[in-house]
């Protein structure tokens, strides 16, 4: 099973920008989500979604998988689900309302198939992603092995089970498992330097068994790139610091932590509009 | 008393008997292999039992992405350390997110008895019920455990199966059949009223369900032949058929090892008032007051009155209230 789309540095580009416009205008028209954590992972899912993962988009089956661990950064996988297609543009709108499909964490059963698991509190993602790759890993036998891709948040880090669950990653030797870092630097309080300082980071992946990459999260063709040339069965599972920035693409949004659990207002949004489409 | 055996013994044979039965099932335990008792099905089935060390959180959540992944996941570790430790893992993961996994909470109640409070879990059957999708069992005997940890592999989604380190006395037939949300009548009183004209029925939860046992035999001595209720199937419980069978009586006594808090005499007590039962009810738990009681098992169910003597005390309490309040 091959990505449905395969898309090109350019497409990946253009997604990416299409991701970020539609979460301004859902988050001012909700006047809540949290802006920030979703501008920064729009290319990292873009890069999944559209070029790594393995799947069938009609009818939809999944051969490799995705855990959004940082489920408060839903909207943004909302936003990525419509340019996919999968949710009609106008339901955006319905985001954070009563009997609304698009709750404020993802919730399986609203868009069953879609999303994976429930998440919000954070440092789940990690142990049920493990949990999925070595199911995977069991089921494959000999034959390809199905992946698993989970995305965490940086602050989400000090929850001690993440650590449980490289532990155990590294231990079952999970090479089909990949934990990807929205590495912002800001949690909602401050800078996550300030709050606990999770430096340095990479050396604790590496000092947990895994096997580390470095990269710049806001580049959906490096990233995807960087995933490709991974190999799977090494036995070592993948952790990728992507080096992004809160709130990236608009200029007064970026690496302001106020931004974590604010949207943007009438006159902010049409900025907001305007800097994407010139980017 | 009849012959005794442990329900672990029971729900391990069945999880062999499972996948001898071509069931993909995996067991995933908290270096809690000996706990569990789980060996023989290991020595068969050494690469369905996933080993994930002291880390309970991470043994829930990987089992959630386990049955993501199309096993069907048991886990097997100890009860206190499964609804504490775990408790947002199995919120999330494992009820909320409606996966499919079977939780065994071993040695609950006071099992651990001197050990103390840290390994005691009076609150398993009151935290899952405050999580409103899985289903909840506390079987009594082995042939119990066996059955309901066959039932549980045959539905989809989360089941939580409250399990005991003891020998318990066997109450049931090899071949009972194990119905979920039907109240288990192990005895049942004289249809009329007995000898004296008082109706009294026990209802009682798992570990204590042999106690409750012994005190009805002590009771005939007295002429009373309480009804006894094994409330093994807590959700999903069909409460139109308990009502019936407790509005049939005069007097209720229920026994648990577990908090009075959100256990089966909090669930009795508000069946009753919601249909306007009132009938003499005596509640018998862990109290509150103090964190807990210390000592050993028997110690502990003594202090609080959830052994035989102290069960057929308060039958025999509960008559004298009845019947003074008769003569009145």
């Amino acid at each position: 099973m091959e990505n449905p789309y395969s898309a090109s540095e350019v497409e990946l580009e253009a997604h990416a920008r299409a991701i970020r416009k539609r979460i301004c205008v859902m988050n001012a028209g909700a006047k809540s989500g949290h802006t920030g954590g979703d501008m920064s992972e729009v290319d990292i899912l873009v890069a999944l979604y559209f070029r790594v993962m393995r799947y069938r988009a009609e009818p939809l089956a999944w051969f490799d998988q995705f855990v959004l661990s940082k489920g408060h950064g839903v909207g943004g996988l909302y936003c990525c689900f419509a340019e996919l297609g999968w949710l009609p543009e106008d339901e955006l709108s319905t985001y954070l309302r009563d009997n609304s499909r698009l709750p404020g964490h993802p919730v399986r059963q609203k868009l069953p198939g879609y999303v994976t698991v429930n998440t919000g509190a954070l440092g789940h993602g990690l142990p049920i992603a493990t949990g999925l790759a070595l199911a995977k890993r069991r089921h494959a036998g000999s034959g390809d092995m199905g992946r698993v891709f989970v995305l965490t948040g940086d602050g989400e880090l000090e929850e001690g089970s993440n650590w449980e669950a490289a532990m155990a990653a590294s231990h079952f030797e999970l090479g089909n498992l990949v934990v990807i870092v929205d590495r912002n630097h800001l949690q909602l309080a401050d800078a996550t330097k300030n709050i606990m300082n999770p430096e340095p980071l990479p050396e604790k992946f590496a000092a947990f068994g895994m096997e580390v990459f470095e990269t710049n999260g806001n580049d959906p063709a490096g990233l995807s790139r960087l995933m490709e040339e991974m190999d799977f069965r090494n036995g070592k599972p993948k952790a990728v610091v992507a080096e992004t920035i809160k709130g990236r693409g608009v200029s007064f949004m970026e690496n302001v932590a106020a931004w974590h659990h604010k949207f943007p207002n009438e006159e902010e949004l049409a900025r907001a509009l305007k800097e994407l489409d010139h980017a | 008393m009849h012959e005794a055996a442990d329900l672990r013994d029971g729900a391990v044979r069945a999880l062999t008997e499972l996948v001898e039965a071509g069931a993909d099932v995996v067991v995933m335990v908290s270096d809690s292999t000996s706990t569990s008792k789980i060996g023989p099905f290991q020595k068969r089935f050494g690469d369905r039992v996933i080993n994930v060390g002291i880390a309970e959180q991470n043994m829930v959540g990987m089992a959630a992405g386990m049955a993501l992944g199309n096993h069907v996941v048991f886990t097997a570790n100890a009860a206190p350390f499964l609804v504490a430790r775990a408790n947002e893992q199995v919120k999330n993961d494992v009820c909320y997110s409606q996966t499919n996994v079977k939780m065994l909470g071993l040695n609950a109640g006071v099992a651990y008895g001197p050990l103390a409070s840290t390994h005691h879990a009076i609150d398993d059957i009151s935290i899952m019920s405050g999580f409103g999708n899985v289903q909840i069992f506390a079987p009594c005997d082995v042939f119990e455990a066996a059955q309901m940890v066959r039932y549980a592999a045959s539905v989809d989604g989360p089941v939580y199966i409250r399990l005991d380190n003891a020998n318990l006395p066997v109450l049931h037939d090899a071949d009972h059949v194990f119905e979920p949300g039907k109240p288990d009548i192990l005895l049942r009183g004289p249809q009329g009223a007995d000898a004296l004209g008082r109706r009294a029925v026990i209802v009682a939860l798992g570990s204590v369900v042999g106690e409750a046992f012994a005190a009805c035999q002590a009771l005939r001595a007295r002429e009373i032949a309480p009804t006894l209720i094994n409330l093994s199937s807590i959700r999903p419980l069909d409460t139109d058929a308990l009502a019936a069978v407790l509005s049939e009586h005069d007097l209720i006594v229920t026994a648990e090892e577990h908090s009075l808090h959100g256990g089966i005499g909090a669930l009795i007590a508000m069946q009753l008032a919601r249909r306007g039962i009132a009938r003499a009810l005596a509640t018998l738990g862990v109290t509150e007051g103090e964190f807990a009681h210390y000592g050993t098992r028997a110690g502990i169910r003594k202090h609080y009155g959830i052994d035989a003597a102290g069960i057929e005390q308060a039958v025999l309490a509960l008559v004298g209230a009845v019947d003074a309040a008769a003569e009145a």
